[in-house]
């Protein structure tokens, strides 16, 4: 399913048919005095892939960290798959296990394999048998055509490899939506390519997806709906066709043309 | 004056029995003191106020207190607290482990501390608890860190434990000076101290630099 798909006319919005997998209501969050999320309300529905963009600092982190309750919103809520997301650790930790989460950063753990990196969730959260926990990680590695490093350490990978181990990694815990926060911003440009690959793959499939980029490449011809952040607050959200090629909002126009877009 | 080191070889089962409670005291206040540290670590880092505050105090206490001082108190003060006499050897092996748990749980908390943020953020975003992600994936990592630093406090303690002798634990140092005031053998006895501790202490010394080469982290 794409963006020009024959079967969607062009005002209707991906899954916009079935109930939503995330609402954000009147987000705020504050850092002390700081205003990081500003009244932020948008929805994610089912298989969309939702792109965040916006300057550094405009708060694109911090809305994914409140998703799976990494951080707790001040005020607003985050209702996920039709309830707000619970105050209380353990309760959070179950929803934390259907959502997967991608770090600019990879975040792979050095002292195992790549194998175990991706086996780890399912061994120690789902409590499932190492046996079936590595057969389920062979088979993510095979999708993300990584097999022959199975049994290498994450230091002796690329950073692309190590990224594709990462999206690995969240997928091994069968989530509902991943969370993606610019996962290409510390690669290599030869390595990016086969990161976003791997991405689109994930969004053909159908898989729910909120990537925070500056990958205006990708956003434009794989998400169906870009959120513009400034300042904590959304300024402009729509079909990337009329966020890339008609923006409403003249600070859209600004940030894209900082970044050198021009359609 | 003339030396007469007949006394040495003559002393050997005894300076035999001391090296062994010497090396004895050294692992038993490791193998107390390791847990000891990281439980202290665990505590210092934890979010209850009541916990790491305890532990801080704790650490500080013992850390900035000398050695000798901790193991007089413990040989005085302890009977008198808990009502019980304790032998010798336990009142400094007592000494010894509330000094060296204050340092290993620095020890510990600089390795935890080390990690970096991101990982304990990414096995929490995968679902594990904090006590999972401490587990599986933080203190794995520190001990990367932590074992050339503990390799290091072993061989001191290993040369502190002689402090322990003068509350008459009859370790190599007391053995020795016992002998020593039996014969007025000074030099020998004293010469002969230094070659076994010295003897018992290089490999080790070795050790920690190997150790020190093999996991220093290369980042
Ligand atoms: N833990 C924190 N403590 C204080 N300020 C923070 C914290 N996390 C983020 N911020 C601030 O919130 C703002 C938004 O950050 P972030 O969400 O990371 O922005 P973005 O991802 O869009 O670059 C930034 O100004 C940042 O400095
Ligand atoms: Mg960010």
């Amino acid at each position: 399913m794409s963006a020009d798909d024959p079967m969607l006319t062009s005002h209707q919005r991906r899954g916009a048919d079935l109930p939503p997998v995330v609402v954000y209501e009147e987000v705020r969050k504050l850092f002390g005095d700081f205003v990081a999320l500003d009244g932020v309300s948008i929805q994610v529905n089912q298989g969309e892939v939702m792109c965040l963009i916006g300057p550094s600092g405009s708060g694109k982190s911090t809305l994914l960290r409140c998703t799976n309750a990494l951080e707790v919103v001040s005020s607003g809520r985050v209702i996920f798959e039709g309830k707000p997301l619970p105050s209380n650790e353990t309760e959070a930790r179950k929803i934390r296990q259907r959502m997967g989460m991608v770090f600019q950063n990879f975040e792979l753990f050095p002292h195992k394999s790549t194998l175990d990196n991706v086996a780890i969730g399912p061994i120690t959260v789902l409590g499932m048998k190492e046996g079936d926990a590595r057969a389920r990680a062979m088979k993510l590695l095979d999708k993300v055509g990584l097999t022959d490093k199975a049994g290498s350490f994450p230091s002796s990978l690329s950073g692309g490899q190590q990224q594709r181990v990462a999206i690995a990694r969240a997928l091994a815990m069968e989530p509902d939506v991943m969370l993606f926060d610019e996962p290409t911003s510390a690669l290599d440009p030869e390595t990016i390519g086969e990161v976003l690959n791997v991405m689109k793959q994930l969004a053909e499939e159908g898989m729910t997806m909120i990537v925070v980029t500056h990958e205006m490449t990708f956003a434009r011809r794989v998400a169906n709906w870009v959120v513009v952040f400034d300042h904590g607050k959304v300024v402009e959200q729509g079909p990337p066709e009329q966020i890339f090629d008609a923006p409403t909002c003249d600070r859209t126009r600004d940030f894209l043309g900082h970044l050198g877009w021009n359609g | 004056m003339t030396l007469d080191w007949s006394i040495v070889w003559e002393s050997r089962y005894a300076l035999a029995e001391g090296a062994k409670l010497t090396v004895m005291l050294t692992v038993i206040t490791m193998l107390i003191a390791i847990p000891a540290g990281i439980v202290l670590a665990v505590m210092r880092l934890s979010k209850s106020r009541v916990l790491s505050t305890s532990s801080m105090c704790f650490v500080e206490f013992f850390r900035n207190l000398p050695l000798l001082l901790v193991v007089y108190w413990a040989f005085y003060v302890m009977p008198v607290f808990m009502g019980i006499e304790f032998s010798a050897f336990t009142t400094g092996l007592v000494a010894l482990s509330l000094n060296v748990s204050a340092y290993n749980s620095e020890t510990f908390r600089a390795g935890i501390n080390s990690i970096r943020k991101g990982q304990t953020e990414a096995a929490i975003a995968l679902g594990m608890s904090r006590g999972e992600a401490m587990r599986k994936i933080v203190i794995p990592q520190a001990w990367r860190r932590v074992l050339p630093v503990l390799a290091s406090t072993w061989v001191s303690l290993f040369k502190d434990t002689s402090l322990v002798s003068v509350i008459a634990v009859g370790e190599l140092a007391h053995v020795a000076m016992q002998i020593r005031s039996q014969t007025f053998r000074v030099l020998e006895m004293l010469t002969a101290m230094a070659v076994i501790y010295w003897l018992m202490g290089y490999p080790q010394a070795k050790l920690v630099d190997w150790i020190r080469k093999k996991y220093e982290v290369k980042e």
